[in-house]
């Protein structure tokens, strides 16, 4: 078998044992890897209902095919695990050595089970397994950590680690790594914070198995120049992507203001020309052609890396429209492992509850000392507030009540990521069937729905482009394992990954067997939440209710007295699972689970939820 | 000869030079004109609005438009 190593490392940290497991080409090319891998193996080993912050859940770190090798952009991993935030399946990947070092070390995915006695770093070095003590790094920012194991482990190492929010179980803790890497929204950090797992620390000495190296090193080499050269040209990097912050607010898409607003007359404060001209440097991932992370200098004079979506919910969204503040925020997010967007998103709903009475409080918008230290009680969980705010806005609003849930700005319990879709209903419809909650990465059709169709359009060829970018975004890039910058923002052929995937295993797929698995995969992670959430029905799939509401229309500007309209979402909710092959309910038949050869995982999950 | 505001967005403003100009243009001028007129390389995808909504690029700019010239960005 070429292309993957055939191993899965599986760690205990309560008896500190480890162990190899084997798989076969049979599986590999079920599931790829990535998040293949992680949510077959998920829905195969948790029980349903186990609690995501107990040792029951599982870590997961999984690569694909391509990952680690020296073509475009390949420098990705993906964390996965039951979701503290959603209570579903949750992953993300992240920009990390851990990916290539993974592989060298001999080993597709890891799998982290258990509970630690005491805070653990997990060090990995080919088939050596150490469980190392890291009480000196409890409570110590990711920073900090990051320094201490490169002081140890040279800069070449892999690392996952996590911050002060992981540690505390703050939600929407994320995994860090390099610079100012970042992955794992649904609350990935908090579950390594669960298991006492402060840092994984990778290091590999062997050959990745592949086809043909000679014509991949050429091929990779021969690519990893020509887009490199494409971003010279195009001057992508130059804002990166915080390009799209003007855009935004040009278009009525800049969420302001806890998604009240859709743009505002101060936003060129924080865009993409001012972060470019307060550029200190510039970071990227292994293997990057195009590097994002755009550095400034914060507030308080430290180097904090931005990217658009950061700026949208830590800035516009909370009307902070000092980017050096907004620096700030962003710094401190990434230093206590919180996910910036749910951070942001989380302190804007409770800056808009406080507006409208539903709770006593001193936070206003716009006040970016007071977000500072709201962020520090969250990622410390200090006092009733802290511990309000570390649930994220979804539970703060259960919490809080008088109506307050309409405008917590989240799909299934993940906030809504840096795109107000008051009246974008094809976008809409992308964060609301996104399999992690709401999420961008899954698929973003906001230039589609403006220059191919009409905004007003609630019709099956939204649909059907959302789910043409999940197979690609959700699906192709997040199994094979690769970034998908080159694609998205330079036009790289989607037709060179398959090139990659086949010199690689020497397989001979094209793009139609990419869909398929990509197919395979969502029906696969739909079953996983039906397991969690028997009575789940087409709502899980809805976007938050203030953008339905009539009172809630911006009174000037492009979408002026424009919202959502309920019956006309549910209608393209509609299109979007007969296009798929899904009941009413939003379930995957049993005739598309057999078609996507899920008939096993469809018997397990029959007895939760009568399958159709 | 009509007044409008033109925005460029992300690299077009490296491209032109400036982000931000009021123009007057001979009346009539469509958006690929206008792209024509800016000398913004036209093979260049794109996307223009006017006053937030799409146009094509037949379409013709009006007196006190506020066009927004952006490169196809895909959401990060």
């Amino acid at each position: 078998m070429n292309g993957w190593t055939g191993r899965i490392l599986r760690v205990n940290l309560t008896t500190k044992k480890s162990r190899v497991d084997g798989f076969d080409e049979a599986f590999a090319r079920k599931w790829v890897g990535g998040r293949g891998f992680a949510a077959k193996i998920l829905f195969d080993e948790l029980k349903p209902g186990v609690d995501p912050l107990g040792p029951e859940n599982k870590f997961i770190a999984a690569v694909g095919p391509i990952a680690g090798i020296p073509a475009p952009n390949t420098g990705k991993t993906v964390v996965a695990a039951k979701s503290p935030m959603t209570g579903g399946y949750g992953d993300g990947n992240l920009g990390t050595r851990v990916t290539e070092q993974l592989r060298k070390a001999g080993y597709d995915a890891l799998i982290v089970e258990g509970r630690a006695e005491r805070p653990t770093i997990l060090l990995i070095e080919d088939d050596k397994v150490e469980f190392l003590p890291a009480d000196e790094l409890w409570g110590k920012g990711s920073y900090a950590t990051n320094d201490w194991i490169y002081a140890r482990y040279g800069r070449g190492a892999g690392v996952l680690n996590i911050g002060q929010g992981g540690e505390n179980l703050v939600r929407y803790a994320i995994v860090r790594s390099l610079e100012g890497r970042a992955g794992g929204r649904p609350g990935m950090g908090a579950v390594m914070g669960s298991k006492r797992l402060k840092a994984i620390v990778v290091k590999g000495t062997r050959p990745i198995p592949q086809a043909d190296p000679a014509a991949m090193k050429k091929l990779g080499q021969d690519d990893l120049r020509k887009v490199h050269e494409i971003d010279k040209q195009s001057g992508w990097s130059i804002q990166s992507t915080n390009g799209v912050l003007a855009w935004c607010n040009e278009v009525a898409a800049l969420p302001v203001r806890n998604f009240r607003l859709t743009h505002h007359p101060e936003a060129w404060r924080i865009d993409g020309e001012r972060l470019n001209e307060a550029r200190v440097a510039t970071y990227g991932c292994p293997n990057c052609t195009m590097r994002c992370g755009i550095t400034i200098r914060d507030h308080e004079g430290r180097e904090a890396e931005m990217d658009y979506e950061n700026i949208g919910l830590l800035g516009s969204n909370l009307e902070v429209f000092d980017l050096d503040q907004v620096g700030s925020l962003n710094y401190l997010c990434d230093d206590y492992g919180l996910d910036t967007m749910s951070a942001g998103a989380t302190l804007s709903f409770y800056a808009d509850a406080i507006d409208r009475g539903a709770v006593a409080g001193d936070f206003k918008f716009g006040d970016a000392e007071r977000a500072k230290e709201l962020l520090r009680l969250a990622a410390l969980r200090q006092g009733d507030l802290g511990n309000l705010l570390a649930e994220g806005s979804l539970r703060a609003a259960r919490r809080i009540g008088r109506g307050s849930e309409a405008y917590a700005m989240q799909v299934k319990g993940l906030e809504v990521a840096a795109y107000n879709c008051k009246f974008i209903p094809g976008m809409a419809l992308a964060f609301g069937v996104s399999p992690i909650g709401a999420h961008h990465k899954e698929s973003w059709v906001i230039t589609f729905e403006l220059k191919q169709t009409s905004r007003e359009s609630y019709g099956p060829e939204k649909a059907q482009k959302v789910i043409e970018l999940q197979r690609i975004r959700g699906g192709l890039f997040e199994f094979i394992v690769s970034c998908r910058f080159p694609w998205i923002e330079l036009g790289w052929g989607i037709e060179n990954y398959p090139k990659y995937f086949n010199t690689i295993t020497g397989l001979d797929w094209t793009l139609d067997d990419m869909w398929r698995v990509a197919d395979r995969i969502y029906a696969m992670i739909k079953l996983f939440w039906l397991r969690e959430f028997p009575d789940t029905n087409r709502r899980l799939d809805y976007p938050p209710d203030v953008w339905f509401d009539p009172a809630n229309v911006d009174t000037e500007g492009p979408i002026a007295g424009r919202h959502l309209e309920y019956d006309k979402y549910d209608q393209l909710l509609q299109h979007y699972y007969d296009i798929r092959g899904y009941d009413r309910r939003g379930l995957p038949t049993k005739a598309t689970l057999g078609r996507l050869d899920l008939g096993a995982e469809a018997a397990a999950a029959e007895k939760f939820g009568g399958l159709t | 000869m009509v007044k409008v505001t033109v925005k460029l967005i992300g690299p077009f403003i490296q491209a032109a030079g400036w982000s931000e100009r009021v123009l007057d243009v001979p009346e009539g001028t469509t958006a690929d004109g206008l792209v024509a007129a800016i000398k913004l390389d036209r093979n260049r995808p794109r996307i223009v609005t006017r006053n937030g909504a799409a146009i094509g690029p037949d379409e013709p700019v009006r007196d006190g438009d506020r066009v927004v010239i952006a490169p196809i960005y895909s959401g990060g």
